[in-house]
């Protein structure tokens, strides 16, 4: 296989347990990204999109479950060849790689960001979760040259929390270099241990209990104000990185009062606080005004070329896939329809369904009217039987509501399932 | 603010006005032995047979001026009946009031928490029941139990030994709050007698308070948990005890400051049950009396003085939501 | 703001009725509101049937017969299945007429603070403006107002007994109700579908009966039901107070009070009055659960936040 991947998902299944029934969502869906692209996944709302990347960062809401399938992420930069099965890991190895390796903005940033905490805040916690050891040293740092007994008091504290947070990554580290290497390993033994090092890594991280003691203390509490001058320091220079005006000011505000656009860089500014090797856009643009949008584009292909190497844009803009993805994956129902590069779809559109979907887009040259795909989304709780698509495509067959067709590769790089090409081509993946 | 204030005092001038002339009498009188001869001249003296407005506007004067008249119930001067009675209620509330609030908080956060698990349930049954009991009748039983049976926590609101003390001279009353003098008069003794009969009043408040703050803060807390910014927590990477306690929970305690305020505010007026059948004599048990034999004077009086409690308190709940939530903020 | 709406595609059967019964099973899905339910099932059929189970021996029947004037309560015995209060009531006699009472003051108190609270808020969402000012400070002074204080005064001062009670409890209680239905119709007045009901010249009235107030209900009937129980329990205490019917009289809060003398038995049998205390306060506790049980399911099912998972 290629060592070039980045996010690899099989087979993946995932269901909502919900009153009114089981919502198959996403029905083995396959998926490759691969270092250094822009990825887009098209379709129709409540198609799975944002299922899909939400299982790829292990954070569906309840009642959702991720019930089969595997997710390979290659984050390791010395060995590209071998990747980390993401399902397999524990919840605290998943909260250490979000926003620091893997990092998501959404559809609607103002109900993104916290209502009751300012910019600032917000923004410095991602540097709170993933860059402490390096915020505690600059603090102390900055503390050095400083006399007095008040500043030394607050550097003594800092340093032990500096300990024990240089004590807790060296923990984590060992567990996590131990689990790296047993990846592959499938035997019973290595199953027990892996088993026994996820437990391990799920224990909360243990605190001073000095620290602890005198950061409930209201007045004593105070010694922290260095190391929110040092966050606050990174925050505002990652404001004016991405080019937001009077950053100082920004900062000490609150998300209700910025604007929709301005509330979104914010979000894209939470996301890339850590230097994130995969960014997850799902539906950015969505709800912003044109000229914004056009703006937030901008601002994340200027990112690709700079700090991330790849991104996973999620829309229901077929414009916005032509302008900025390399490959799309076009999705309905849960399903993947079809894969391919964005020149490759656009040109020779293989799956019924993309072919719908591009003929509803005017175009330049447009003669009569444009076609629609009559019907509507189905209802996942009782999902069609077969190719999910059937009720609908123009090109039914007989076989099309009995069996689920396969995925073929028909061109290099060019996937569709769709039973239109499984007699032709014998291509089997 | 003030327009509410007003808007009270006429609302309860306008209901002792039903009353005939002789019982309103009482406010103005001084002593309690008045024959008939001189109730009917204090009636002509103080012209109670004059039209309702100018009656009102006399009363209103009188008032602001300080002159609250005598409490038949309690047998001297309403201000003098209020400085006696009125610190025994305040130290009920001032100790059941945090204690409603951080149950109350503590027990609905877990149950959001923990949806559905065992402790959820529990807790939703102890508050629905609390939520059904009557104070009186949690309150018999209290009694009935611990002193009754075990023989602690005696009604009263101190034993007559350490009454002797505190009202002997060498013991300073400097606020007449029980607890907070004995600390400052370094009299241990006096301290644990107080807090001795004041745990069963003050358990019997808070498990019956505390139940409509605890269903209020579950429901809050699960409101929070499904907001969007929660899933932006999540895929920044926080642990759980971040998202709970910073994002969630200081969200959702939005809306339970206010009934906070709002149950404080009703706890001093409903003291009513809970002094009657604990024997504190405090004003909720004064105001028992007082409608039983309608204490005009003491009834009005009381009105008004709960009533500027009620926007005393609004008005701070209003600060600090101002102060926790910056979308109220003025610019 | 967009919404996105899936409708599907038919609908095999009548709108209303499919609502019902989605209803229906939303609210028989939770345990505990089938046993509110039934709790309440349960002492309607007792207050129905009251002059079976205890036939009146008085003309009239809300008095409590007593055998003697002894002082002490009797334990339960074949005579008095419940036992005895202070002076010789019979308990059971009393707790199952009491329960009339309590329907009564119950249902009278919450529809009437309901149709009040309706009007009124009504009034001052829709025409907002002067009228709703007006409205508003009044419902200020009123929740300014100490609830038990007031209503204390004021039965006293109408005069004793049950129907005092009722009017003073239907006085004092409609503020709350107008301030829910007011913020809804304020939410609801600025909606397309009344300006288009209002384009197409509908009157005001019409507006509101057909439009508005079909969508505003919903919290204030939550509320009523939330409410019946609070309300069941402060006119049980104006009764235990002394402030209700008269000493004999069936009615739950006053029996309650007579137990007061009785709550320490004598030494070495501290319980011997027990079921004079603990009885009567459990029927009420008993019946406003079941009341609030209901007001919890009714609120979970019509909560247009939770409706639909």
């Amino acid at each position: 296989m290629a060592s070039n991947h980045l996010v690899e998902t099989e087979n993946l299944s995932t269901n909502f347990y919900t009153f009114e029934g089981v919502v198959r969502a996403l029905n083995n869906v396959a998926l490759v990204v691969d270092q250094g692209e822009t990825y887009g996944i098209v379709g129709e709302s409540g198609c799975g999109k944002s299922v899909t990347v939400r299982s790829m960062m292990r954070i569906v809401q309840a009642p959702g479950r991720i019930d089969g399938g595997r997710i390979m992420m290659f984050l390791n930069a010395e060995d590209r060849e071998k990747g980390i099965e993401i399902l397999s890991r524990s919840e605290a190895y998943m909260a250490s790689i979000r926003g620091k390796d893997v990092s998501m903005i959404f559809q609607e940033p103002g109900a993104a960001l916290n209502p009751v905490l300012s910019i600032g805040e917000q923004i410095g916690e991602s540097y709170q979760f993933h860059r402490m050891t390096e915020m505690l040293g600059e603090t102390i740092a900055a503390l050095e040259g400083k006399s007095g007994p008040w500043k030394a008091f607050a550097r003594s504290l800092l340093r032990r929390e500096l300990a024990i947070h240089r004590r807790n990554s060296d923990r984590i580290q060992t567990i996590d270099n131990e689990l790296y290497k047993l990846e592959s390993s499938t035997d019973a033994a290595s199953t027990a241990r892996k088993r026994a090092l996820n437990h391990e890594r799920d224990k909360p991280v243990g605190e001073s209990r000095l620290v602890g003691f005198v950061r409930r203390l209201p007045f004593l509490r105070r010694y922290r104000r260095a190391l929110d001058r040092t966050i606050g320091a990174h925050v505002i220079e990652l404001l004016r990185e991405l080019g937001i005006p009077n950053p100082e000011n920004v900062a000490r505000r609150y998300p209700h009062e910025l604007s929709g656009g301005m509330q979104q860089r914010i979000v894209i500014a939470i996301a890339l606080a850590c230097h994130p090797t995969l960014l997850i856009a799902d539906e950015p643009t969505s709800n912003l005004d044109v000229t914004i949008q056009a703006q937030i584009v901008d601002l994340i292909r200027e990112l690709k070329k700079t700090s991330i190497s790849s991104v996973v844009f999620i829309t229901h803009d077929l414009g916005l896939v032509a302008e900025i993805c390399d490959r799309v994956t076009v999705m309905y129902a849960g399903d993947v329809a079809e894969t391919a590069t964005v020149k490759e779809l656009f040109r020779h559109p293989l799956h019924p369904y993309t072919q719908g979907l591009l003929d509803a887009v005017p175009k330049e040259i447009q003669e009569g009217e444009l076609t629609i795909i009559p019907g509507a989304v189905p209802n996942l709780i009782r999902p069609p039987s077969g190719c999910r698509f059937h009720p609908r495509c123009k090109a039914r067959m007989d076989i099309c509501d009995k069996v689920k067709p396969a995925t073929l590769e028909i061109e290099p790089g060019h996937t569709v399932a769709c039973h239109l090409y499984t007699k032709d081509r014998s291509n089997e993946r | 603010m003030i327009l509410v204030l007003a808007g009270v005092s006429i609302l309860v001038f306008s209901v002792m006005m039903i009353l005939p002339p002789g019982q309103r009498l009482a406010a103005y009188v001084t002593s309690e032995r008045v024959t008939p001869e001189q109730m009917n001249a204090m009636i002509a003296k103080y012209h109670l047979n004059d039209p309702a407005p100018i009656q009102y506007v006399r009363w209103l004067g009188n008032i602001l001026t300080g002159q609250f008249g005598f409490s038949v119930t309690a047998k001297e001067p309403v201000i003098k009946a209020f400085d006696d009675y009125f610190p025994t209620t305040l130290e009920l509330v001032l100790y059941s009031t945090p204690l409603i609030i951080l149950v109350g908080v503590w027990l609905g956060t877990l149950g959001a928490v923990r949806k559905d698990s065992p402790a959820d349930h529990f807790t939703r049954v102890f508050a629905i029941v609390g939520y059904s009991l009557p104070t009186f009748w949690l309150g018999l039983l209290l009694i009935m139990f611990f002193y009754g049976f075990v023989g602690i926590f005696p009604p009263g609101v101190l034993s007559n030994s350490i009454r002797n003390v505190v009202t002997s001279t060498g013991f300073h009353r400097y606020t007449h709050l029980v607890t907070i003098d004995a600390i400052l008069n370094w009299r241990w003794d006096v301290f644990l007698d107080g807090l001795y009969h004041i745990f069963l009043p003050a358990l019997n408040l808070v498990i019956i308070n505390s139940a409509m703050i605890m269903r209020l803060m579950r429901s809050s807390m699960l409101e929070s948990l499904g907001q969007d910014y929660m899933m932006t927590a999540r895929a920044k990477g926080a642990d759980a005890k971040t998202l709970y306690k910073r994002h969630a929970r200081r969200n959702a305690l939005l809306p339970v400051i206010t009934v906070s305020g709002l149950t404080l505010a009703g706890l001093m007026g409903g003291m009513v049950i809970t002094e009657t059948i604990f024997n504190r004599t405090g004003i909720g048990w004064w105001m028992a009396e007082a409608a039983t034999q309608l204490d005009v004077s003491a009834i009005m009086f009381n009105v008004l003085f709960l009533g500027v409690i009620y926007v005393v308190i609004n008005l701070i709940v209003d600060i600090i939501y101002a102060y926790v939530d910056p979308r109220v903020r003025l610019s | 703001m967009e919404t996105t709406d899936n409708e599907p595609v038919a609908r095999v059967e009548h709108p209303r009725w499919q609502e019902l019964s989605f209803t229906a099973k939303r609210f028989f899905r939770n345990p505990l509101s089938t046993i509110g339910l039934a709790i309440l099932a349960f002492f309607l059929v007792v207050a129905i049937f009251a002059p079976v189970i205890c036939p009146p021996k008085n003309a009239d029947p809300f008095k409590i017969p007593h055998t003697g004037w002894k002082i002490e309560p009797q334990p339960p015995s074949a005579q008095h299945l419940l036992g005895t209060t202070e002076q010789q009531y019979d308990l059971l006699y009393g707790l199952v007429w009491g329960t009339r009472g309590a329907f009564k003051i119950g249902l009278f108190v919450t529809i009437a603070n309901l149709v009040i609270g309706i009007l009124l808020g009504a009034i001052a969402g829709y025409f907002g403006g002067f009228i709703d000012e007006l409205v508003m400070r009044v419902t200020d002074i009123f929740y300014a107002i100490p609830f038990l204080v007031m209503a204390m005064a004021l039965v006293v001062a109408i005069g004793r007994g049950l129907t005092a009670v009722i009017v003073v409890l239907i006085i004092l209680g409609w503020p709350s109700y107008t301030r829910v239905l007011r913020s809804d119709i304020l939410v609801i007045r600025n909606r397309e579908f009344i300006m288009a009901a209002r384009a197409s010249g509908s009157s005001h009235f019409a507006i509101i009966l057909r439009h508005v107030l079909p969508n505003a209900m919903y919290s204030v009937l939550i509320l009523a039901s939330l409410n019946i129980g609070t309300t069941i329990l402060t006119a049980a205490a104006l009764s235990f107070l002394g402030l209700g019917s008269d000493t004999g009289t069936a009615d739950w809060g006053q029996i309650v009070s007579t137990c007061r003398n009785w709550i320490v038995g004598a030494p070495g049998n501290r319980f011997e009055y027990w079921y004079t205390v603990f009885i009567p306060g459990f029927v009420i506790t008993l019946f406003v659960l079941g009341w609030n049980l209901l007001g919890d399911a009714v609120r979970d099912v019509f909560d247009p936040k939770l409706r639909r998972k």
